[in-house]
């Protein structure tokens, strides 16, 4: 698809004109061929200040221009803080974190899920939370006049099953199944 | 009022307002020095300065002076007499003086703004033109004012949508109007569009019931296939010289039934549709044609070119086909004129790295336009002219011959320096306005008609200033058009014919090398050809950019300075047909503004010639651009005589001659000489 | 007044005087807060991965609360804002209710798009009101300066949450600091983000952009940093010192909850609020109200 030349600038040959198109498919992605590029979501981007490989208007460009793989094997599109200052102030609408949220999904269901994500969504699976509430958490919890938590919730892991994703979660990275 | 030739007579008193304008005058100049300067000039009988004199109260203190100082002249220090001579004219009338009595320094565009870096230097400049004016004033004669009739009937020079407007405002106020046609049917280039921004209109089926109307309406008289040769006169009362060829078809006879269409022998390339189709040597331009009438192209006509054939004369029933038709030319008079010639699309050529003339699958908007028109070369179908497939990766490129200040290919000759083609290949400064909408409408027709297709624009900015515009670009942009910062410089053809555009994509920062099945190239809108010489017979200055150049840019966009000539549409300067059509309503007005008068006061310029000096040489009647000086046989010999009607005041008779025979009014050759030393003096 | 409290992930576990002091001061002011024991992770850490799975996840939440007929009170802004986000989408899109509702029959459950859900704060700033908790106070905190971190989804996106506070020039929290008789501290990165969500991504950028803000509040010689979402307190609270490690800086800003600066207005120990519980132990801040 892309060949690099010196200095790292990409040349682009070939765009997968279908990709705006499965994005703006996905919920939350509707709006992202509306963006004209004017820079207001980065310009108010706490982490694209801090972090030049984060900027979200050239990301929806690249999703734009359909440079599909760039895109959803990038570990930029999860350096998102979903702060929803850029969604707020978008001129066309565009919902940018939500724009991120659909390519991390994608991204997902490509093999590309971030190891962090991957860890976080375990853990939940398991214990129906973050942190699993053992018998000292819950000792901890009636010392301070505080109600009991049942450990676990089996019915997480049902919703994963029901929605496919343990089948997602166990793809090999950047791989199929 | 001749009574206000009395005062020729009397030594000169003269008032000199100097003014502030505000600050436009004042922040640079120091006002009260040039006051000062001019106090005791000769002549002067009072001088003051004013924050405006324009105002009411600047005015009445001129008028409160003449009557009190008894002034005989008024010399103005203040903006361009463009501006306010009128202004200080009817306020002299008012206070009893000949209007011509009147002298204006321009202190401010021609000093304060240009030397706003230099306060010490404008101040001396203020005080020499004032000096200079004061210096004319003194010998500035009272001139009369002759009044001259007005024909209320007006000439619209053009037939596309701002001509056929103007002409139905015209019309419908019961002015009688001549609208003239160059080509054989009137509708302009508008009748060559598919549709209309942004509303997606179909353009002749909102264009043609105008056409129709103007046809059917007993106020306009049609003169197609036409050209105006010479225009003579003044406001009230010009004289056109139209010159109409020959449509070896008898518009009335003709029914438009097509039989000799279908029996002419001769197929020519049809330059209606670009010259991506073809038609016969008798044709008609398009199906909706206003007059409907068929027309013999002299040019490639068996019987006109080797004097055989006939075919069609024999066919028509109607007994239409008149091949012993000739060039008429017709003067027609008429008080006001609308010049409405519209523009020239640029043609691409002149940037040959995009390939336009050389590579068929690129293409020009206006071609694209009849390339997906029903009525087009393909009946509407996309396809690419190099090999007749549907395209399915199209580009367009925007800005071709717009916001291009190159000069490396400037003047480039196509056809190998005859320079027949030169002007409409050089590249243009200016933003064509219309391009940015005419290739987002376009894109949007491809994606309309092949929804898979790949459509990308290349463009520098998107202009999308208009109702509904915006918003239009935001739906194509919604249908997946992709719209690409960064101009490519260069278009390369494959062997397939596919065009592969290397550029630089400003917003990911990637270069992105694509390969497209045809290439648009959005070519912005010029002058027309001959833009020239009619503004040459008509004494109308164009502007820099080329277009014809209106009165006032923000208040008198439709006028021009001549009294009488209005301008409507792209003539001006590109724009879109409602900017078009909204123009051709305001010079509608300022025309019939003109034909509701009685009577027109006529600036009596022009030249005096005094017989006893006049030796015939004839080098006036040589050099003046207008014929409105020739030389007669009296008893005296070959004298000059000024035609009135036809002098535009110029000048060049009197500066050219050599015995010194010929006085310009006004500008005397002992006031200019006055002035010219005043201004020189050493203070 | 009678609501469901959704503690979430982090609360339960490791904000204990957060859930402590919230339920101590709804108590006083007749907010009840009734625990559901089978609530699970609101969904937000989810959507990033799998939108289906995290609304579903969500909206078995908002059915374990319609059975019981309660509205939603919640302490996390992040479950804040996934809650209320399909809360408002399944009250609004039919066919995604019913698609949901099928999937929840699957697990027993249904709902029926009744549910609201509201944080806590905006409980008391919309709900109780600043009046009664006016009212309410005993012991004015007019020696604290108090400065307040919005966090980003307590306020957006604007449009589910009916606009109740701008975005963009946010007061609500100014105002609930004030009526405890504190001096809300204003600052030039109010609005900013703490940068919790990508902790886990590119920690180094996400401790800079938590940095930014300690260091602007403690120019402003503020007291304390209010705070009302435990993923901010990660940042602000939990990783101060590692923070001040990193940069080489020194801070001495202990973070309260907003009930905790409320609950000492209304006179409550700071035992009972859980003060020397929290992340950094809050010493010169209590020595100035004894």
């Amino acid at each position: 698809m892309e060949s690099v030349r010196k200095k790292d600038v990409p040349v682009v040959t070939v765009l997968d004109p279908k990709f705006k198109y499965e994005v703006a498919r996905e919920p939350g992605g509707e709006n992202i061929k509306y963006c004209f590029q004017c820079g207001t979501c980065t310009s108010g981007c706490k982490v694209a200040e801090l972090d030049s490989k984060y900027n979200p208007r050239k990301i929806i460009k690249m999703v734009i221009l359909g440079m599909r793989e760039r895109v959803l094997s990038g570990d930029f599109i999860w350096l998102c803080a979903t702060c929803y200052t850029c969604h707020e102030r978008c001129p066309q609408d565009v919902r940018i974190p939500e724009v991120m949220n659909a390519l991390k999904n994608i991204a997902v269901r490509e093999g590309y899920i971030h190891p962090a994500f991957r860890a976080q969504a375990e853990l939940i699976a398991g214990h129906g939370r973050l942190y699993e509430i053992d018998e000292l958490a819950n000792e901890k919890r009636t010392d301070w006049g505080l109600t009991e938590i049942p450990q676990g919730c089996p019915e997480v892991a049902e919703i994963y099953g029901i929605t496919g994703l343990f089948d997602l979660l166990s793809r090999e990275v950047g791989g199929k199944t | 009022m001749p009574g206000m030739l009395q005062d020729a007579g009397r030594e000169p008193r003269i008032g000199v307002y100097i003014c502030h304008c505000g600050l436009n005058i004042a922040g640079v100049v120091d006002v009260e020095a040039v006051r000062e300067s001019a106090r005791f000039l000769q002549g002067v009988a009072v001088v003051r300065d004013n924050r405006y004199t324009c105002s009411e109260v600047g005015q009445k203190g001129i008028a409160d002076d003449i009557k009190e100082f008894k002034l005989n002249r008024v010399v103005i220090a203040s903006c361009s007499p463009r501006l306010h001579e009128k202004t200080f004219r009817t306020l002299m009338e008012k206070s009893g003086l000949n209007p011509h009595l009147l002298e204006m320094a321009n202190i401010r565009e021609h000093c304060s703004w240009v030397h706003y870096d230099d306060p010490v230097a404008a101040t001396q400049k203020a005080k020499d033109l004032v000096r200079s004016s004061v210096a004319r004033a003194r010998l500035l004669q009272p001139l009369l004012r002759t009044k001259g009739q007005v024909l209320p009937e007006v000439m619209v020079i053009g037939g596309g949508v701002a001509g056929i407007s103007a002409a139905l405002y015209l019309g419908g106020m019961g002015i009688k109007t001549y609208l003239v046609e160059k080509e054989p049917s009137i509708g302009g280039h508008m009748a060559m569009l598919d549709k209309t921004f942004p509303t997606l209109d179909c353009s002749l089926c909102i264009l043609s019931p105008k056409m129709v109307e103007v046809a059917e309406c007993e106020n306009i008289k049609i003169l197609s296939y036409s050209q105006v040769e010479k225009v003579e006169g003044q406001v009230g009362n010009f004289r056109v010289q139209v010159r109409r060829k020959p449509r070896y078809v008898n518009e009335d006879k003709c029914v438009g039934c097509g039989d000799c269409v279908a029996k002419c022998p001769v197929k020519v390339n049809d330059e209606f549709n670009r010259n991506m189709g073809t038609r016969k040597a008798i044709y008609i331009p398009f199906p909706q044609a206003i007059p409907p009438a068929y027309v013999i192209d002299d040019e490639n006509c068996r019987y006109l070119t080797q004097g055989k054939c006939k075919i069609c004369q024999a066919v028509c029933q109607r007994g239409a086909i008149e091949f012993d038709q000739t060039d008429q030319t017709e003067t027609i008079e008429v008080g006001a004129i609308i010049v409405a010639t519209g523009f020239e699309p640029y043609d691409p050529r002149g940037l040959p790295e995009y390939g336009y003339g050389r590579f068929p699958n690129v293409i020009t908007s206006l071609d694209f336009e009849r390339l997906i028109c029903a009525d087009g070369p393909t009946y509407g179908k996309l396809k690419r002219p190099g090999d007749s497939t549907v395209p399915k990766r199209v580009a367009f490129i925007q800005c071709v011959g717009s916001r291009d200040q190159a000069t490396g290919c400037a003047g480039y000759r196509l056809d190998g320096g005859t320079g027949s083609r030169g002007e409409s290949t050089d590249p243009k400064p200016y933003c064509s306005r219309v391009c940015c909408m005419v290739t987002a409408k376009q894109a949007f027709m491809v994606k309309e008609k092949h929804p898979d297709a790949e459509v990308y624009v290349y463009y520098i900015d998107m202009r999308t200033a208009g109702k509904g515009f915006e918003e239009f670009y935001q739906r194509g942009r919604h249908e997946g058009i992709v719209f690409l910062r960064g101009r490519p410089g260069e278009v390369e053809e494959k062997e397939d014919g596919c065009l592969r555009i290397i550029s630089e994509d400003l917003d990911s920062g990637c270069i992105l090398d694509l390969t497209f099945d045809m290439v648009v190239l959005a070519q912005g809108l010029i002058p027309p050809g001959g833009l020239g010489e009619l503004a040459q017979k008509m004494n109308l200055s164009r502007s820099e950019d080329g277009f014809l150049m209106e009165g006032h840019p923000k208040l008198r966009p439709a006028e021009t300075a001549i009294d009488g000539i209005y301008l409507a549409g792209c003539v001006q300067f590109p724009k879109d047909i409602p900017d078009s059509v909204a123009q051709a309503g305001a010079a509608a007005a300022a025309a019939a503004v003109t034909c509701s008068k009685e009577s027109i006061e006529i600036d009596p310029l022009g030249p005096v010639i005094d017989e006893a000096l006049c030796i015939g040489c004839r080098l006036c009647e040589v050099l003046c651009p207008y014929g409105a000086i020739k030389v007669e046989f009296t008893d005296k010999g070959p004298k000059a005589k000024s035609i009135e009607v036809a002098c535009k005041g110029c000048g060049v008779c009197g500066a050219s001659c050599s015995t010194k025979a010929i006085t310009m009014k006004h500008y005397t050759d002992s006031q200019l000489a006055a002035q010219v030393k005043a201004i020189l003096e050493v203070v | 007044m009678k609501m469901a409290v959704f503690l979430g992930c982090t609360v339960p576990v490791r904000n204990l005087s957060y859930e402590l002091s919230a339920k101590r001061v709804a108590g006083e002011l007749g907010l009840e807060l009734v625990d559901i024991p089978e609530f699970s992770c609101c969904g937000y850490p989810i959507k990033s991965v799998h939108h289906e799975t995290a609304y579903l996840l969500a909206a078995r939440n908002l059915a374990l609360a319609e059975e019981r007929g309660l509205d939603i009170c919640t302490l996390c802004s992040a479950c804040t804002s996934v809650l209320t986000e399909v809360s408002y989408e399944l009250a609004t899109n039919e066919a995604l209710l019913d698609a949901t509702s099928e999937t929840l029959g699957m697990l027993g459950k249904k709902y029926s798009g009744k549910v609201r859900v509201k944080h806590f704060v905006r409980v008391l700033y919309e709900d109780v009101g600043l009046k009664s908790i006016e009212r309410a106070i005993k012991r004015p905190l007019d020696m604290f300066r108090i400065a307040s971190h919005y966090g980003c989804h307590y306020l957006k996106p604007s449009k589910i949450y009916d606009r109740f506070d701008h975005p963009e020039a946010p007061e609500s929290l100014d105002r609930l600091v004030s009526a405890t008789g504190a001096f809300a501290v204003d600052y030039r990165t109010k609005k900013d983000c703490c940068g919790g969500a990508i902790l886990g991504v590119d920690e180094e950028t996400a401790l800079s952009m938590a940095r930014a803000k300690l260091d602007d509040i403690s120019d402003r010689g503020a007291d304390a940093i209010n705070l009302i979402c435990p993923f901010c307190s990660v940042m602000y609270g939990a990783n101060q010192r590692k923070i001040a490690a990193n940069h080489n800086v020194k801070y001495d800003l202990p973070i309260l909850y907003y009930p905790q600066i409320l609950g000492l207005a209304m006179g409550i120990s700071h035992e009972e609020l859980g003060l020397m519980q929290n992340p950094i132990r809050p010493r010169a801040l209590l020595a100035k109200i004894s």
